[in-house]
């Protein structure tokens, strides 16, 4: 399908698409193959898919215990949002993120943070995932459920700033006041940077180069670069909601040419249209 | 594995006929998650008291509090009217605080939130196309279809043939405003008051803001007050009291 403004190659991308080999050689990687290797493996809006039926699902107990426990995490200053949606949606890369289930991503995610802020070792978790594999090894027989052999020390245990002083606050509104002077206002024209996407981003490739107005001065907050990486040292700065026509976004588009999209942008993605 | 459910029938979907009851088996996804919060309590990053409190207040959100916010605001306009400046404050008028339970919102939904008035010329349809933001406080858990690859790719660019397949069909002097909730803004739609509803009490009213409506992809309509029944998919081991 080659109709796509953005190209097709991210939704297509698989090892065999371009050739047998593992492993391409530096010069069989041109710019454009590289893009779509680098493109966030979240960033689906606009690629090409089949109409399918659309279907709800019963949850399971151990999805809302996971989405329970990631949410704890970060009111108890373990990581932000944004830290367990770069690791869960991004990190784990394109075919784990289309292949496993939803919440078996946010699971993903606690494993890997735990790990890598050095609250568990390696070691401490395939140990336990062994252990409590054992003790079902023979079926369920009754609840399915943690049981924690200690309390662990609160104190001792390092946590970010935010879920400090945000209370009573909320999030972005701990942020106000500390973004400077916003660069747009509400009418401003502007059109969305071409910037390259190095492993996170919360602005779609749809919207780069394209040109919007201004329909909302929104917040001032941390970027989502910054943020995902748990850098509370950084400046928060301005986002905007911003309008495009759908008939800018998209070559072909086969709605009315009145329709329109918005999305909040944060300003370092943004600069005045010409 | 269990197949999807197209009658839409729900439980006992895996029981395996003519002998007995199979040995339930743990799957790799419930014996991580165990694992990691036992792991996680034992270190002291937060206590088993702290993820009870929290099930708690999940297991208490519904789209409900959505529908009886959009029925005050058809009803009254000074309701209206600070939904539209400030759905924040509104939504505290309903019994929705956006700060709870934490003291500074959920870690995942933030507490900027913005309702979106539909008029007779432009209707307003909800994704997020990078991950699944939805307005959990006011809404309750987003649908299964919401967060798909699929609704979140194509709704973006082909939107009218996606909302068709939702069954809504809109017409060419309206306007299709897609909100992509791509950062910390979480997003509801007001949709339009439907005629035949004269005189009906905000109870009446509620009743027919479906969630689908709250998203934007059905809109309200008398003697419609569910949503547009869909193949459901079952768990293994539900969530206890589902």
């Amino acid at each position: 399908m080659g109709n796509s403004a953005m190209g097709d190659l991210s939704s297509q991308l698989r090892v065999a698409l371009h050739r047998v080999q593992d492993w391409a050689y530096p010069d069989q990687i041109d710019h454009e193959a590289f893009r779509a290797y680098m493109k966030t493996s979240h960033d689906v809006g606009g690629e090409p898919d089949a109409p399918a039926l659309f279907e709800d699902k019963e949850e399971e107990q151990w999805e809302l215990n996971t989405f329970v426990t990631c949410e704890v995490l970060g009111w108890r200053g373990i990581w932000t949002s944004e830290e367990r949606r770069r690791i869960g949606n991004v990190d784990l890369g394109r075919t784990n993120y289309l292949g496993l289930p939803y919440y078996g991503r946010w699971l993903w995610a606690i494993a890997r943070c735990l790990v890598d802020k050095r609250h568990i070792t390696l070691g401490e978790l395939i140990e336990r995932v062994s252990e409590v594999r054992e003790r079902y090894v023979d079926g369920t027989g009754g609840p399915v459920d943690a049981t924690p052999r200690a309390t662990g020390d609160t104190e001792a245990v390092p946590r970010n700033r935010h879920h400090r002083e945000a209370v009573g606050k909320g999030d972005p509104q701990c942020f106000s006041g500390t973004g400077g002077t916003p660069g747009f206002a509400v009418g401003d024209e502007v059109v969305v940077r071409e910037l390259p996407t190095i492993f996170y981003t919360r602005t779609q490739e749809y919207l780069r180069g394209k040109r919007g107005t201004v329909a909302k001065v929104s917040y001032e907050s941390l970027a989502p670069e910054d943020e995902a990486f748990d850098r509370e040292d950084q400046e928060p700065e301005w986002f905007y909601i911003v309008r495009f026509r759908m008939a800018d976004l998209w070559e072909a588009y086969t709605g009315c040419a009145t329709d329109t999209l918005q999305a909040e942008i944060s300003e370092r993605w943004l600069r005045r249209a010409a | 594995m269990a197949e999807t459910d197209l009658g839409g029938s729900g439980h006992d979907t895996h029981e395996h006929a003519g002998t007995a009851p199979m040995v339930e088996e743990v799957t790799d996804f419930e014996v991580l998650e165990i694992a990691l919060r036992e792991l996680a309590i034992e270190k002291g990053l937060f206590t088993a008291e702290d993820h009870r409190r929290y099930t708690e207040h999940v297991e208490q959100l519904e789209p409900a509090a959505g529908s009886r916010f959009v029925a005050k605001a058809w009803l009254d306009p000074d309701f209206r009217q600070l939904a539209l400046d400030d759905a924040i404050a509104a939504s505290q008028e309903m019994g929705v605080d956006w700060l709870h339970p934490t003291g500074f919102g959920t870690p995942s939904d933030f507490t900027a939130f913005e309702v979106l008035e539909d008029t007779p010329t432009v209707h307003h349809v909800i994704v997020c196309t990078l991950c699944s933001c939805y307005p959990r406080p006011i809404l309750g858990m987003s649908p299964e279809w919401y967060r798909t690859p699929n609704y979140r790719r194509r709704i973006v660019r082909w939107p009218r043939q996606v909302l068709a397949e939702f069954g809504l069909y809109l017409p060419e002097d309206v306007e299709i405003r897609v909100e992509d909730s791509n950062s910390k803004h979480r997003f509801m739609v007001l949709p339009v008051r439907p005629a035949g509803t004269e005189g009906w009490s905000e109870a009446q009213l509620a009743e027919i803001v479906t969630r689908d409506c709250l998203i934007g992809v059905a809109l309200p309509k008398p003697g419609v007050t569910t949503n547009a029944t869909r193949p459901l998919h079952p768990a293994r081991r539900p969530v206890a009291g589902d």
